[in-house]
């Protein structure tokens, strides 16, 4: 394990002692702080490690959330929900992947996009199962005080974050990993010395989507009601992209840390600039692009001084 | 007769649809990115029509020469000046960065104009024209004769004009287009600057038809993927085929599936197009 | 130097503590005598309108209650103030404001957001943290049926709407055989079509045709022309205004013309009015208030008419159903807070609960799942550019006309 992979778990782990410090709210925030992370670190498996820029990760949270949602409805209590959601999607994406994956670059990422629409506009009419645009009760799990749910729901999120690590670390350790590294730099190149980039491709995608999935799921026992346009909101599908690019494409270290301080910058923004939020979010995009195109995790310490005071390096 | 008059609404609608993606289509088969403020663009361009005609008594088509030349110049200088230094990233980077202008410029417009929903009155109103059973509003019909004009004068330009046909040459082929000793610099930032320009006058047409407001860019700018898509990237023929294309499946899938599934229909079909035949119906890497 | 990896990893942690703590700190200075209501509102997104409107019934609630010194709490004077925070449109922000507001804002009350989606969504939040919350815009049953004690709403259920209507066209127009409904695919609206559905089929009439339109749909044509071939005597469009302007022009653009046609929520809206211009001639729709009622109130406003006059004089607007059921709100907790004497929240709960009084709103007394059941929501049409009260025949202003063109 290398050790931008160990310094990924340790944080990982920091985060996890947040309930000592704070209130309900503060651990609403951390649970929102886990769902960004783990968007942002099953994105990478497709964007970062294969280079296929995705945007597909709405669909997903969606179709986790109804899942989850009318699983609940029926009875089936939150755990095997969860997992049924999560296998749904790991099945779906794998299968859908490996035909939309056959496309590239700018195709690739329309008909990732496309498959937001349809999925919403799919359980938007399936109005008998879904609730249709009147949206979907989902039954309180825990009956209890404000602080325990707020605690059972931040921790659920946090161990499906430390999962999402652990095989995403996993993933990058392993054969494929590897493959997905090789199918990024040339995929034509891979295909000819006999990697099968249609297998590898789907199984990315699969476990792109199968936790954020599962995310969609606890996020609907959470927030108890959901609608199509809530939870298949394209902005879910953009802010993993913008994280991942914050942190730095292809690292998971990066990109977990491109989720927090999203997050952070996101609240920050939120509370202060109420009229302009999201034309202050699209400034901070234009100068994350231009000016840190590789994200966070290539700032040396030696460039900010750099930056600073404008010394010349001492190497370049 | 019902299958005809939505064959007609097709028709004229089709010509509209084909005339909010002509920009985007242009900027995307040159440039090969994906402009997402494009359907801000044209509700900036229709506020101008609004605002123009309340305020000043202007008519819509004197909106269309104020807007053509203002926003040829603002996309131009935000080609030059910003989309240029990421032109040679990667899809995602591009995809990202206009997504992030999109933003900016759509909070500044709710900013300024509130989110409200207004409408360009015109004062006497136009009415409709009605052949046998067929029913045509005659603000469509001016609209979609308006479309149609600035399509054939866009293809015009292409043809007949040295900046258009290095506008093409690029779209070929970029490496042979720089042998030839066309700036592709300066060729880029044109061909944005008129993407820009079209996306302005789309919206001043739309003004007289659609309500007005920021809200409504991200319905512009999915019709126009689709009938890029649909009909092929960088030329005017492929736009019209891809929007004529899109608005018969909305009409018939409206009348024969319900409103709300007609939408999803559009998109599958999207994705079906995009799998088996990328170009669209009429894209081809040549001429238009 | 420091590795990038460790100064990464350093700045992610503290950006999340600094927003969690930020989140701590910020709890506003207090003063004593003060009684703090949260309004989350959707002052920025599709909703911006509507936000406006619960803004100015809020504030004209909260000017006059202070203007006669606050509200009385067991014989000591409380102001009032507003906390006012902006969720976007966006349902999950909604309920993640409501938390703000309780945890961090330190309210006493919450208003509830616009609508019936974020409403429901944000009651779970006031639900846990028994903070008694009042809806000035939720109609849909759907919304209270989630077995909350601390919900309440000022809006009665969406068929309160639906059945007067059917029994005044079925009286006066009596040539309707067909009915013809389009819905927007959204909580509201589709609640509404589906109980004007009931209504039809209990009143005899014929649905001919039942569809939803997704939400940001530019073009109706298609479907209008198959309406039109269905050739329905009454058309019944739902929708927020913006929707039903554009159906109602693509409407005259297609030369539809029915005998009845009602649209239901923007009529009541002067923006409705203003910008349809003579296309609104005879639409008819129905409200859960009218500026024409004649109630005597035991509130702050007093009778209708007062209220209505204390509105134009701040507003320079004539008031909607809207702006009268968030100041309407603001009244009621001043009452129940003036009947238990005191701030408890439960003990505020319980007095909501228990309320049976005449306001300048109309008589409130809500049913055992919070919704008021106790209006008779009129019903009007709009004649030469004004609404016309149809129904009931209390307020009556005029006659159901037929034919819209």
């Amino acid at each position: 394990m290398t050790r931008t992979n160990i310094a990924l778990l340790v944080l990982i782990a920091c985060v996890a002692a947040l309930p000592l410090f704070g209130d309900a709210y503060a651990m609403r925030l951390g649970t929102m702080a886990c769902m960004y992370a783990i968007f942002a670190l099953s994105w990478n498996i497709v964007g970062g490690f294969a280079g296929y820029p995705s945007f597909a990760t709405a669909a997903f949270f969606g179709l986790g959330a109804y899942t989850t949602g009318i699983l609940m409805n029926k009875g089936v209590p939150l755990s095997v929900s969860l997992l049924g959601a999560l296998v749904l999607c790991l099945v779906l994406a794998a299968a859908l992947g490996a035909v939309l994956l056959r496309l590239r670059g700018h195709y690739f990422a329309i008909a990732s996009l496309s498959l937001v629409e349809v999925f919403r506009e799919l359980v938007n009419n399936a109005t008998d199962l879904t609730g249709g645009g009147m949206g979907l009760n989902i039954p309180l799990v825990s009956g209890s005080s404000v602080l325990s749910d707020a605690t059972f729901f931040f921790y659920a999120m946090w161990g499906l974050l430390l999962l999402t690590a652990l095989v995403v670390i996993a993933v990058s350790a392993s054969k494929l990993g590897f493959g997905l590294n090789c199918i990024r730099q040339n995929e034509t190149a891979s295909n000819m010395v006999g990697l099968n980039s249609t297998l590898y491709k789907a199984v990315a995608f699969g476990l792109s989507a199968c936790f954020v999935g599962a995310a969609g799921g606890l996020y609907a026992a959470w927030v108890h009601y959901i609608d199509p346009s809530d939870v298949f909101d394209i902005l879910y599908s953009v802010k993993p992209i913008v994280m991942a690019l914050m942190g730095g494409l292809g690292s998971p270290l990066g990109v977990v840390c491109g989720a927090f301080v999203y997050l952070g910058l996101e609240e920050v923004v939120w509370r202060n600039y109420i009229q302009i939020h999201s034309g202050v979010l699209g400034v901070l995009i234009i100068l994350l692009l231009l000016f840190l195109p590789h994200g966070l995790i290539s700032l040396h310490a030696s460039k900010i001084w750099r930056g600073l005071f404008g010394r010349k390096a001492k190497h370049v | 007769m019902l299958a005809i008059q939505v064959l007609i609404n097709a028709l004229v609608l089709g010509c509209l649809y084909a005339c909010i993606a002509i920009g985007f289509s242009l900027v995307w088969g040159v440039l090969n990115v994906i402009n997402l403020i494009h359907g801000s663009f044209i509700v900036l361009g229709a506020y101008l029509a609004w605002g123009a005609y309340n305020a000043l008594g202007l008519s819509p088509w004197y909106s269309l020469l104020i807007a053509a030349p203002s926003f040829f110049v603002f996309g131009y200088l935000l080609q030059r000046l910003l989309l240029n230094r990421v032109i040679t990233a990667p899809v995602l980077v591009t995809l990202t960065l206009t997504f992030g202008l999109d933003l900016i410029l759509n909070n500044a417009m709710i900013y300024y104009f509130k989110a409200d929903y207004r409408k360009l009155i015109l004062n006497p109103p136009t009415g409709s024209v009605s052949i046998f059973d067929v029913v045509v509003p005659v603000d469509r019909l001016i609209a979609t004769a308006s479309a149609l004009a600035l399509t054939f004068l866009l293809y015009l330009l292409l043809r007949r004009s040295k900046v258009g046909r290095a506008i093409v040459a690029v779209r070929l082929d970029r490496d042979a287009a720089v042998l030839m000793g066309v700036n592709v610099k300066s060729i880029y930032a044109v061909a944005f600057g008129l993407g820009a320009a079209l996306a302005g006058c789309a919206g001043v047409l739309m003004a007289l038809i659609f309500p007005i407001s920021p809200l409504t860019s991200s319905a512009y700018l999915g019709k126009a993927f689709v009938v890029c898509v649909l009909g092929g990237l960088g030329s005017v023929s492929g736009a019209l085929a891809g929007g004529l294309l899109l608005a018969l499946v909305e009409g018939v899938g409206s009348v024969y599936l319900g409103p709300a599934h007609a939408v999803t229909l559009s998109f599958v079909l999207l994705i079906i197009f995009l799998v088996v035949r990328p170009q669209g119906l009429l894209g081809r890497k040549g001429f238009e | 130097m420091f590795h990038p990896r460790l100064v990464l990893t350093a700045l992610s942690a503290s950006f999340l503590l600094a927003a969690a703590g930020l989140g701590a700190t910020s709890s506003v200075a207090s003063a004593q005598d003060v009684i703090r209501f949260g309004a989350p509102l959707p002052i920025t997104g599709p909703l911006a309108p509507e936000a406006v409107k619960q803004q100015q019934g809020y504030d004209l609630w909260a000017e006059q209650a202070n203007k006669a010194g606050g509200i009385n709490v067991g014989g000591k004077k409380y102001k009032v103030e507003i906390v006012y925070s902006d969720y976007q449109s966006n349902t999950p922000r909604s309920v993640q404001t409501t938390e703000q507001m309780i945890t961090q804002d330190k309210v006493n009350f919450m208003f509830g957001p616009f609508g019936s989606g974020a409403a429901k969504a944000a009651s779970t939040i006031a639900e846990k943290y028994k903070v008694p919350m009042l809806a000035a815009t939720a109609s849909s049953s759907q919304v209270y049926d989630q077995n909350y004690k601390y919900l309440f709403g000022t809006f009665t259920p969406n068929d309160t709407l639906t059945t007067p209507l059917t029994k005044l066209v079925k009286a006066k127009a009596t040539d309707v055989k067909k009915v013809a409904i389009l819905a927007r695919n959204d909580l509201f609206p589709l609640a509404i079509a589906q109980e004007m559905e009931k209504s039809a089929k209990e009143n005899g009439l014929e649905v001919v045709y039942f569809e939803k339109y997704a939400i940001n749909t530019l073009d109706h044509s298609a479907t209008l022309s198959q309406i039109k071939s269905l050739a329905p005597q009454w058309v019944f469009i739902t929708g927020y205004t913006n929707d039903l302007l554009l159906i109602r022009k693509q409407m005259v653009d297609q030369q539809m013309k029915a005998g009845v046609v009602t649209m239901i929520a923007g009529p009541a809206y002067q923006e409705f009015i203003d910008s349809a211009g003579a296309t609104a001639e005879n639409i008819s729709s129905a409200s859960w208030w009218h500026p024409a009622e004649k109630y005597d109130g035991k509130d702050i406003f007093g009778s209708t008419a007062n209220f209505v006059k204390l509105f134009k004089d701040k507003y320079k607007l004539e008031p909607d159903y809207a702006h009268a059921s968030a100041a309407v709100c603001g009244a009621l907790f001043q009452m129940a807070i003036e009947k238990a004497g005191s701030l408890d929240r439960d003990k505020v709960r319980d007095e909501l609960a228990k309320m049976d009084v005449v306001t300048f709103w109309g008589p409130v007394k809500f049913g055992a799942n919070g919704q008021i059941n106790s209006l008779e929501p009129p019903v009007f049409q709009i004649q030469a550019g004004k609404p016309v009260v149809l129904f009931p025949d209390a307020i009556k202003q005029g006659d159901f006309k037929l034919g819209v063109n």
